[in-house]
């Protein structure tokens, strides 16, 4: 079977993860959780965002290297969607600032959308529509945060912050071509933040089962049911990454194994990055993918809802992994600070400025 | 610190994407970009962007009494840089380094920062600053 998301693919990939560290067992010793708390997470530590860095300064930089990697001019750019949790302005959108700092407007579509952790997922869908229809040749999108968490909870040991953009256009001048997608929603209580409400509260007993397990499970066997595809289908399997426990414990209720789950697993060495955390498990993917690959993508934001995609990767992915610094070369560029640095670069010291 | 919203918006382009004035007379690249060569005196210029370039550090200060507004980004440092081909010099503020890493000749390239706000509620004002390139691991560097 067909569908019309096989006119569209990923054009250019790019991400963006800050230099700072902290490692989990010193959020742990700062507020004395047991050991066994972080270490069932199965994250290492977590990227930090520098003073001078915000969910616009990391989704720039992440569209900066997807553009190079796209290789198209910016003002071909037709919609530039910002999907975050942590938007500098409550009001005055993110994305028409990258947009004018990387030269694509005035001519284009911008907005930020939220939906928790899922907001850039939905954009992604969104510009498919747009793209396969013909109203626009190409568009950016973008994931981006710098995750808040209530210190002491311990969200906190995992919020983390990092970006990734991914262009996407026609089918034909594709590195990966989009198959198949298929979204699953529903209202569900397990992660929320009032108006006015520096941090989120989550709901007790919500977050695993009723949201992270359901939507992604009903999304991908959704998606197999729609494009006759399954687990076996697949080369790469990337979900949702809060911590490093769960994308295993999905995968392995839907029928993958942890060879295809691994590879895009960035999460034990981040973090939970809200926007990019399921999109820079892709793009590591396609840092290394061969063409001819399958790639199941399936992020999930509180809320709650997740969507599925099944990606088959192009030759061309070849001449473009090496034009823009790769995950790994971020992953490698890290520097553990304490406790106190980190709480403030991340402004959770109480302060009168001026 | 309060700044001019207005002034900030007129020269946004050459604090996002570093418009530059490229002299045709002397052929000496002006930033900020200007309407007359501060190099030869020219009125003959062109519009040019430095974005996609990479620079060399050729001196810098650090800052341990900064103006207000700067605390919690102290100590602030400014380098002047020179972009690599076009040879443009460029006064910025470093970031993402300590200041025992720098040394002349850093190759660095160009990021949008949030270089100050207006309080708590005011304006944020983002511009380039410039940081050690991202090295490749495993590959060559062009
Ligand atoms: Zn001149």
């Amino acid at each position: 079977m067909s569908f019309s998301e096989k006119k569209t693919g990923i054009i250019g990939w790019g991400v963006y993860i800050p230099r700072w560290r902290i490692k989990l067992e010193e959020i742990a010793r700062i507020w004395g959780f047991s050991p066994t708390t972080h270490k069932g997470l199965m994250v290492e530590e977590k990227s930090v965002a520098g003073k001078d860095e915000d969910a616009v300064t990391m989704g720039w930089e992440a569209a900066k290297n997807a553009l190079i990697r796209a290789g198209i001019k910016p003002s071909e750019i037709g919609a530039v969607w910002f999907g975050t949790e942590s938007k500098p302005y409550a009001v005055k959108p993110s994305a028409t600032i990258i947009a004018e700092a990387l030269g694509i407007v005035p001519e284009t579509m911008a907005t930020d959308l939220e939906f928790a952790c899922r907001a850039a997922s939905e954009a992604l869908r969104i510009s498919l529509g747009m793209i396969s229809s013909g109203m626009i040749k190409y568009a950016l999108v973008i994931g981006s945060d710098t995750a808040q968490a209530n210190p002491g909870d311990v969200l906190e040991f995992t919020a983390s912050s990092a970006a990734t953009a991914l262009i996407t256009g026609p089918s034909s001048e594709a590195v990966a071509v989009f198959e198949a997608s298929y979204t699953y929603v529903t209202d569900t209580p397990d992660f929320w933040r009032r108006a006015h409400v520096p941090y989120p509260l989550h709901g007790e007993g919500f977050t695993g089962e009723p949201a992270y397990f359901k939507h992604i499970i009903g999304a991908v066997k959704g998606l197999f049911e729609k494009a006759g595809l399954k687990p076996s289908d697949f080369d790469y399997a990337i979900f949702h990454q809060p911590n490093g426990k769960f994308p295993l414990s999905v995968g392995k209720k839907l029928g993958f194994t942890r060879e295809q789950i691994l590879p895009g697993l960035v999460t034990p060495y981040i973090g939970n990055s809200y926007n990019s955390s399921a999109l820079i498990g892709l793009a590591k993917v396609l840092d290394e993918a061969k063409p001819g690959q399958r790639i199941l993508l399936a992020p999930f934001g509180s809320g709650a809802g997740s969507d599925a995609y099944s990606i088959v990767v192009t030759d061309k992915v070849l001449e473009k992994q090496d034009k823009a610094p790769k995950v790994k070369d971020y992953l490698d560029r890290k520097t553990i600070i304490d406790y106190a640095l980190y709480a403030k670069y991340r402004n959770l010291i109480l302060r009168i400025r001026g | 610190m309060k700044f001019s919203i207005a002034r900030f918006w007129r020269e946004k382009q050459a604090h996002y994407r570093l418009k530059a004035a490229k002299c045709k007379s002397c052929g000496r690249v002006n930033y900020p970009p200007s309407s007359i060569c501060r190099y030869c005196g020219s009125r003959d210029l062109e519009e040019i962007f430095l974005l996609n370039e990479k620079a060399k550090l050729l001196t810098w200060t650090i800052i341990y009494s900064v103006a207000e507004g700067f605390e919690d980004k102290r100590p602030r440092i400014i380098g002047l840089v020179e972009t690599i081909e076009t040879k443009a010099r460029i006064l910025a503020p470093i970031t993402d380094v300590l200041p025992e890493e720098l040394s002349e000749g850093t190759i660095l390239e160009p990021v949008l920062r949030r270089i100050n706000e207006d309080g708590e509620a005011g304006i944020i004002h983002y511009a380039i600053a410039y940081r050690p390139v991202i090295k490749p691991v495993g590959r060559k560097e062009d």
